[in-house]
């Protein structure tokens, strides 16, 4: 059964290699485990100066709305990474056919305009990979469902990683056909089926 | 009439008075009023009747039962043999009733033992007459004909082993005669009986037959009705079948290609089966029989491993690779060598293009097998580690270095796992390679780019896992990985690269359990030089403190840290160090003893702790009162805490005596702030004491003391006494008289409350009930005192005094059981059932627009207070009474009502989960409050400011989370007219300010988006 796999044995990428939000922002310090050994949970008025009422309402509130966290390309690529591939059960993210680098996100061309580009390129596992059409269209689904209609998504294949990528290009920057893919019932369920591990 | 009659009238209509008809039968038999011989004679018409085949049968049962009630000594030898005759004569000319025959039977021979003569009869009846037992369509016949048959293989085996050495044609007959049974409780007992041939005779001419007729059950799918009285289970079944294809080695011929044939099937749980009875058949069967198919296996197994579809197969494949493995060293060097060879070449060719989904496999299986036995890890290491070392220094990527380190770590982890049961293990094989391995790891790990995450991580694994090993490292080979580790511990100042230093700290504290000496003597040091007496910037020596104090988890250098640490606490003392960093060793010092392993004794830690690190602190309070700084009270106060509270009685007795000459007045001497940070070392100090240690006079004073100042207005903040006189009144004072130990400190609750309360009044009010009822043991005073808290509710404006409820449950880490506090069980639902009904009560009957405009809120609040802190199982029966009042409480809008958001939407969330038919009925209301609690920015200018909610993003968060449940939970008709809505309205949630908040809302999208996909399937 694995015969008609394009690629049987694909390369693995480590866990521990994948971007994550942790090593993108390095400058974020956890906090220390002493800090845990004071805990300041006593609520309301029955606190002393020893656990401090910041606590009590979990860091949240005032500096909520100004404090804005902005969508970036790690984000994004949380979104798409855990998308399983159709042919293996692992994430696009860990077979590499998504990365970090390949995610761009485009502020808008000009200050009237509002809408910022979210531009995926996306590498097949191998050069003559039948699928490459359905994981763009995989990507695209998502991105248009999670992310606000403010942005732009422009999935494309990687430029010299699939000798059909020109074809693939035409499809997936094509809005009416991929409204139309959207209607085939097959490729909707194979489309869902990869966004089933999404969380 | 005779009771045979009786009987044949009664077992129709009363089963019960059947048998009681027989046993009375019996009972006469055995007084001598009845003869043996009359009975008999009684029978004759009845058992003989020709036409009618049902009452033969039932005057068989009759005798039958008869028999069963008898005691052994009611019948004479020669009685019972005349009875064994008569019976065996009908069934030669007559098989009605045979059921009762054989049951006859049964309870002849409890009555008296056979000899083999009479066993052997007995078999050779049934087995000439009844053959097949199939024929028989009452599955109680069969089953009193397969125990009997069960009984004689048990009893008389040397009898029934001679008929089938004598008779070729015995075992055709024997295997045939249970064909096609299909009941479950008939197969458990078949079998069981079989396994005696299958194991204990020669069976060889009859293998196959005997191995046919139970494999044909394989694999079983049986599954049990849902009422089966028996309780058998598939589990059972396969496990007695297993159990009988694993029962002969010269079953394998049959065995092994049947059962890789049926590996191939695509249902998991038949190859889930075929695993396990394979691995059932390489623990049975005999090593030569195993060596024979060996090869065959792997190069089945392997297929599983290697192309994994579910983890378990692989898993257990893995496990059958191993027994091979360890049956082939039972063989000899070159069996063993011949089922080898083949798994290092193929794993070798994985190796070359690792890391791959194969080559981890390959790692996987390199260690099941090589863990299975010595010499087996030491063909492998020899086998496997040349060329992976060639690979690895022939090749510059480093990912491939990192897959093929992998493979090693596998291997190392191997030995590491035999050393336990093999204390002096032979690894010379692996020594031969400790150099290269060693230097390739250190390398990898110090020198790699930091942005190498994983191949890092492998290698410290890898060195970890090497230092470990006995004799393979030297010992300065041990300090360099020690060093290394340390290193990186103390000087990676890169943030942001995963998990190295957290992992390097682990590593270096499992290092400590297995070298322990290296590590006090190489890495401790290196701390310690990080450490100064006074540091310049002490929040720099943070992180080192932090990963000093981590060490002491492991017992064996946990004295050597702690020791270190008070050292360096009394010279930053001495040279008078800032009062931060002071206070970081003392929380590594608190860190230590709470979650490190002190030494014990008798379950306890040791007291001279106590005495060598606390004692201390406490004597330099004393000395320096009125200069201690907050910070460091508290802290010592925590220390004592843990270190003192599990000491016995006795001991803690002579500490409090010796510090009751000088803590009561120290207190009283200390003011404002001074005496809060004070009060917060009594307060732990306190709360280690056992309940009789304290001295009642000094409780009182104490009492008195705390209230004056939890009372007093400007004594500022006042927590630390409030908690004082809960734990106080909780543990120390007699629930006998508590009323007038309260009227006698003042803190009686409804004189606090009388004549327009103080707010500080109201708090201690509080910290009284919260004692009181955590206790239990005051009931109705406790009662009595909570109505008075929630009258207050009803005068309005007071938010405060809302917000106050969530105080009363709330967790406290003082209130404990380990301080030897009282803490009853039904506290939770005593305030529930008390406080709930009145509350949702007078949420019904009050309307915002009437006179106390806020109280309805007040209501909310206090009821959430309560709510968040019980499980959902106290409050699940009243979910439905509490619904209108919790969906109120989602439309509280101003921005101090929101503590009440969150802990009633986790109450939704869970009622979502478990009861999501009550939640149905509120469909329309929660998803319209829901959406509302998402909403992240206050409707723009147009709106008046204030009353859009602007939520927080935790309660937006959890709002989402909720929402998301409900097309999974709900019934989709129930939800399917809102998704259009939802679906709308959460396309600005995508856009949420804070990140958390925008995940949950894709996933809260996500799930309503899927009812549009649930239709496209239905139609």
């Amino acid at each position: 059964m694995d015969l008609d796999k394009d690629n049987a044995n694909p390369t693995i990428i480590n866990p521990s290699d994948l971007p994550s939000r942790r090593r993108s922002t390095p400058d974020a310090k956890p906090l220390g485990i002493f800090d845990a050994l004071v805990p300041a949970y006593y609520p309301v008025a029955l606190v002393d100066p020893l656990s401090s009422p910041e606590h009590l309402h979990d860091a949240s509130s005032s500096d909520d709305d100004l404090d804005r966290e902005e969508i970036d390309e790690q984000e994004v690529y949380d979104l798409i990474s855990t998308i399983s591939d159709p042919e293996h059960p692992l994430s696009l993210g860990s077979l590499g056919v998504v990365t970090l680098a390949d995610i761009a996100i485009i502020p808008p061309s000009s200050p009237q305009s509002r809408i910022s580009t979210v531009r995926v390129l996306v590498t097949p596992t191998t050069s003559a990979c039948s699928l490459t059409t359905v994981i763009g269209l995989g990507v695209k689904v998502r991105l248009m469902e999670a992310l606000p209609p403010r942005f732009r998504i422009d999935v494309r294949i990687k430029q010299g990683t699939s000798k059909t990528a020109d074809e693939v290009n035409k499809q997936l920057g094509d809005k009416e056909r991929v409204a139309a893919a959207m209607e085939n019932r097959s490729l909707v369920s194979v489309v869902s089926n990869m966004l089933a591990t999404c969380e | 009439m005779s009771d045979v009659q009786l009987y044949l009238i009664e077992v129709d209509k009363d089963k019960a008075e059947a048998v009681r008809i027989a046993q009375q039968s019996a009972q006469r038999l055995e007084k001598k009023e009845l003869k043996l011989i009359d009975l008999i004679t009684s029978l004759e018409e009845y058992i003989n009747n020709r036409d009618d085949g049902n009452q033969r049968a039932k005057s068989v049962a009759y005798l039958a039962e008869v028999l069963s009630s008898l005691s052994p000594k009611a019948l004479s030898f020669q009685e019972k043999r005349l009875l064994s005759d008569f019976i065996l004569g009908r069934i030669e000319g007559d098989l009605e009733g045979i059921g009762a025959s054989a049951r006859a039977l049964v309870a002849l021979e409890t009555l008296g033992k056979w000899d083999s003569e009479t066993a052997q009869k007995v078999l050779k009846t049934f087995l000439d007459h009844t053959h097949p037992v199939r024929q028989f369509k009452l599955q109680t016949e069969r089953y009193a004909i397969v125990q009997l048959v069960d009984l004689l293989l048990a009893k008389y085996r040397d009898a029934i082993h001679k008929m089938q050495e004598e008779d070729p044609e015995f075992m055709p007959v024997f295997i045939s005669y249970f064909e096609g049974e299909k009941d479950p409780r008939n197969l458990m007992l078949v079998f069981s009986l079989l396994q005696v041939p299958m194991t204990e005779w020669d069976i060889q001419a009859n293998a196959q037959d005997l191995f046919e007729s139970v494999f044909n059950y394989f694999p079983i799918t049986f599954k049990p009705p849902p009422d089966d009285p028996y309780g058998i289970t598939a589990q059972d079944l396969k496990d007695r079948l297993r159990d009988c294809i694993a029962s002969n080695s010269d079953f394998a011929p049959h065995a092994f290609p049947q059962l890789l044939d049926k590996l191939d099937s695509t249902s998991m749980n038949t190859k889930r089966d075929v695993l396990q009875a394979i691995q059932a058949c390489v623990i049975g069967y005999e090593p030569r029989t195993i060596n024979l198919y060996a090869v065959t296996l792997w190069d089945a197994l392997k297929f599983e491993i290697l192309n994994v579809q579910e983890e378990d197969l692989a898993v257990e494949s893995l496990k059958a690779l191993a027994l091979i493995a360890a049956k082939m060293v039972e063989c000899g060097e070159n069996q063993l060598n011949a089922y080898i060879r083949p798994i290092i070449k193929e794993c070798n060719e994985h190796l070359e293009d690792a890391p791959t989904k194969q080559s981890e496999a390959a790692g996987k299986i390199l260690y099941a097998v090589a863990a299975s036995s010595p010499p087996v890890a030491d063909r492998i290491t020899k086998g496997i580690l040349p060329a992976l070392f060639a690979l690895f220094q022939g090749s510059e990527s480093i990912v491939r270095r990192r897959g093929l380190l992998e493979v090693f770590n596998e291997i190392t982890k191997a030995y590491s796992d035999l050393e336990e049961s093999f204390p002096d293990l032979n690894t010379e094989a692996l020594q031969a390679f400790s150099t290269d391995a060693l230097d390739a790891m250190l390398r990898g790990f110090v020198n790699a780019p930091t942005a190498e995450v994983s191949f890092r991580l492998t290698s410290l694994d890898g060195l970890a896992q090497l230092a470990k090993l006995r004799k393979v490292l030297s010992d300065s080979d041990i300090h360099r990985v020690v060093d290394a580790i340390t290193d990186v511990v103390l000087h990676e100042k890169i943030k942001g690269h995963g998990d190295i230093r957290s992992n390097a700290i682990k590593t270096l504290t499992e290092m400590a359990g297995t070298v322990p000496d290296a590590v006090r003597d190489r890495a401790l040091p290196a701390f310690m030089v990080e450490l100064p007496d006074v540091p310049a910037d002490p929040s720099a020596c943070d992180s080192v403190l932090e990963a000093f104090a981590e060490l002491s988890s492991e017992q064996r250098i946990f004295d050597t840290v702690v020791l270190r640490l008070k050292n360096k606490l009394n010279a930053a003392k001495h040279q008078k160090a800032p009062e931060k960093y002071q206070r970081s060793l003392l929380l590594a010092l608190l860190y230590t003893f709470k979650f490190g392993s002190p030494r014990q004794e008798n379950g306890k830690i040791q007291s001279e702790y106590y005495t060598d690190f606390a004692e201390p602190l406490v004597a330099d309070i004393r000395q320096g009162l009125g200069n201690v700084a907050p910070s460091i009270l508290e802290i010592t106060g925590r220390i004592c805490n843990v270190v003192l509270r599990s000491q016995g009685a006795h001991f803690q007795a002579t500490v409090y005596n010796k510090d009751l000459e000088w803590i009561p007045s120290a207190i009283n001497a200390s003011q404002g702030a001074q005496n809060q940070a004070f009060t917060s070392f009594v307060l732990y100090y306190y709360a280690a004491l056992r309940p009789e240690v304290a001295d009642a006079a000094d409780i009182v004073s104490q009492l008195k003391m705390q209230a004056a100042v939890a009372v007093n207005p400007s004594a500022g903040r006042n927590g630390g006494s409030l908690r004082l006189i809960a734990l106080l009144l909780n543990k120390f004072a007699n629930p006998k008289v508590m009323q007038s130990t309260l009227e006698a400190c003042s803190i009686e609750v409804s004189a606090l409350l009388s004549n327009n309360a103080t707010p500080q009044a109201i708090n201690l009010a509080f910290a009284v009930v919260k004692a009181l009822i955590t206790q239990g043991k005051s009931g109705a005073l406790s009662t009595r005192y909570l109505d008075l808290l929630l009258q207050l509710l009803a005068n309005g404006s007071e938010n405060a005094v809302a917000q106050q409820f969530a105080t009363i449950l709330a967790p406290d880490d003082i209130l404990t059981r380990e301080n030897h506090c009282f803490v009853s069980g039904l506290a939770k639902q005593k305030v529930f059932n008390q406080a709930v009904p009145h509350i949702i009560e007078a949420v019904r009957n009050t309307t915002i627009s009437s006179t106390a405009p806020t109280s309805k809120s007040n209501y909310l609040i206090a009821l959430s207070g309560i709510l968040r802190w019980l499980p959902y199982s106290i409050l699940e029966p009243s979910l439905s009474s509490l619904s209108p009042a919790l969906l109120q409480t989602l439309d509280l809008t101003s921005r101090a009502d929101d503590i009440a958001k969150a802990p009633t939407l986790a109450i939704f969330e869970s009622a979502l989960m478990h009861d999501p038919n009550v939640v149905q009925e509120h469909t329309a209301s929660l998803v319209t409050r829901l959406l509302n609690c998402c909403a992240s920015v206050q409707i723009p200018n147009g709106a008046k400011a204030g009353i859009a909610a602007a939520n927080t993003a935790p309660v937006r968060a959890k709002a989402l989370l909720c929402l998301a449940l409900m097309p999974r939970q709900l019934k989709r008709e129930a939800v399917v007219p809102y998704r259009r809505q939802v679906v709308k309205r959460l396309l600005p949630c995508l856009d949420d300010p804070k990140r958390a908040v925008r995940m949950e809302a894709v996933r809260c999208r996500t799930a309503w988006l899927g009812l549009d996909k649930g239709a496209d399937d239905e139609e």
